[in-house]
């Protein structure tokens, strides 16, 4: 016997389906090259196709019927969703009504307050601005003192407009204390008021002054207790002069 | 002169074929009257196959529904060139209850041959079943009857029961060999007889 007399014993079996895995390759890779065997193998389905026709007829209970349709519209529907969504579908939509919600009322409060802080941000962004832009602006570099070497700040300064002071490289305040800010003239230290470092130690802030202040003769930053004092108490971290 | 009426029964009218292959366009893009139409056309022939390969009713819903669920799943990739959607049908049905029938045989000690080796079950024909369904089978399972004892046997074997050419000739006793020639000759003579009438 030839191999593909061999093979072609198979056509009959591989069109049945009951070729052993390993045989069913074998003739696959022989069919693909073989116009005879494709012939049978052609010739031969529809006769199989018959055989599953030839089986009593019996007609399926009714009630399946809607079991099978309901089943193929859940899942052509549940196709298109995820694993997760169909675990939690349930209460999915009354959570996400809930964090709706909840979050809804948090977000309001939180804008409330950002856009507090975003107006006086604004505010002093457009004072620092103006100040800058003030045909009166005195500029007064400030040096750190011997407690805090490394500080260094500048105070820009127009009698109409106010103060803008930036400062760097001050150390943390510790607990109970401020820094503050003077203006000091040639009658007394001002007050411009509290100065509030980030945690690298720099910080800018505004600061309106009185119209009627004297020329100043410096400007010192000093560690006071929290909330200020009315005149100067504590070491000076920076000083400078204009 | 039936050989002629079982050729002319074969094979779908071609309206049939299009209404069918129009099912399944629709189906595709998310039409359920027309998986509705479906499973009427072809409900009961899909059934009965795979009743005839179970032997159990209960397993024989299941996979019915398996059937339908993975043809509608499945309709954008049906390929009318491969044959008729019926043919289509029928091929994912006995796939389907073979692999039901195989994961049965794994857990439960196989059955023996003599049951196979006799008679269908003892389903009744349905009283509303169609008369072309019903002259299709008769005069299928005719033709079959006319081959000898041995090739019928393992034919049916290897369809209905989904057993491999070594497995029939296990049960059959037999060389492997000569199982192989039964199963080849028996459908060619199978082929034979419902095609002799086109000649």
């Amino acid at each position: 016997m030839t191999a593909h007399e061999e093979l072609k014993a198979n056509a009959a079996g591989y069109v049945l389906g009951s070729l052993d895995p390993e045989e069913r390759r074998a003739f696959e890779s022989h069919l693909s090259g073989c116009a005879e065997c494709a012939e049978e193998v052609a010739s031969l389905r529809p006769v199989v196709g018959a055989l599953a026709t030839a089986v009593p007829q019996v007609t399926p209970r009714a009630e399946l019927r809607a079991r099978v349709l309901a089943g193929a519209a859940s899942g052509q529907a549940q196709s298109r969703r995820s694993a997760w969504e169909t675990r939690v579908g349930g209460w999915l939509p009354l959570a996400a009504a809930i964090i709706i919600a909840v979050g809804a009322g948090v977000y309001a409060v939180r804008l409330q307050r950002q856009i507090g802080e975003l107006q006086a941000r604004f505010d002093q962004a457009q004072a620092t601005t103006a100040v800058l832009a003030a045909p009166d602006l005195a500029r007064i570099d400030l040096q750190g003192q011997q407690v805090a070497p490394d500080a260094r700040a500048r105070a820009l300064w127009s009698r109409s407009r106010g103060l803008v002071f930036t400062a760097a490289n001050l150390p943390p305040a510790p607990a109970g204390k401020a820094y503050q800010v003077w203006v000091v003239t040639a009658q007394a230290p001002i007050s411009a008021g509290l100065l509030t470092p980030d945690p690298s130690g720099a910080g800018t802030q505004f600061y309106m002054t009185p119209a009627d202040i004297a020329p100043p003769v410096a400007v010192a930053v000093t560690l006071e207790p929290a909330g200020g004092v009315p005149a100067p108490t504590g070491e000076r971290f920076l000083v400078g002069m204009p | 002169m039936w050989l002629l009426a079982v050729l002319a029964r074969l094979q779908p009218a071609a309206e049939s074929q299009a209404e069918d292959e129009s099912s399944l366009r629709r189906l595709a893009s998310g039409d359920q009257a027309a998986a509705a139409r479906l499973y009427d056309r072809h409900a009961r022939p899909l059934y009965s196959l795979i009743l005839r390969i179970l032997g159990n009713e209960t397993e024989a819903e299941d996979v019915l529904q398996e059937v339908f669920a993975q043809a509608f799943c499945q309709a954008s990739r049906y390929d009318a060139r491969r044959g008729a959607v019926a043919a289509w049908l029928l091929t994912i049905a006995r796939s389907r209850a073979i692999d039901r029938l195989r994961a049965r045989r794994t857990r439960v000690e196989a059955r023996t041959g003599e049951q196979t080796l006799g008679e269908m079950p003892d389903a009744q024909p349905d009283a509303a079943s169609t008369m072309l369904d019903e002259e299709r089978s008769r005069l299928v399972r005719q033709a079959l009857g006319e081959l000898p004892m041995l090739q019928r046997m393992a034919i049916e074997l290897a369809y209905y029961e989904g057993l491999s050419h070594s497995e029939i000739a296990e049960r059959l006793e037999q060389p492997l060999g000569t199982v192989k020639t039964r199963i080849r000759l028996g459908l060619l003579k199978l082929r034979d007889v419902l095609t002799e009438g086109l000649a």
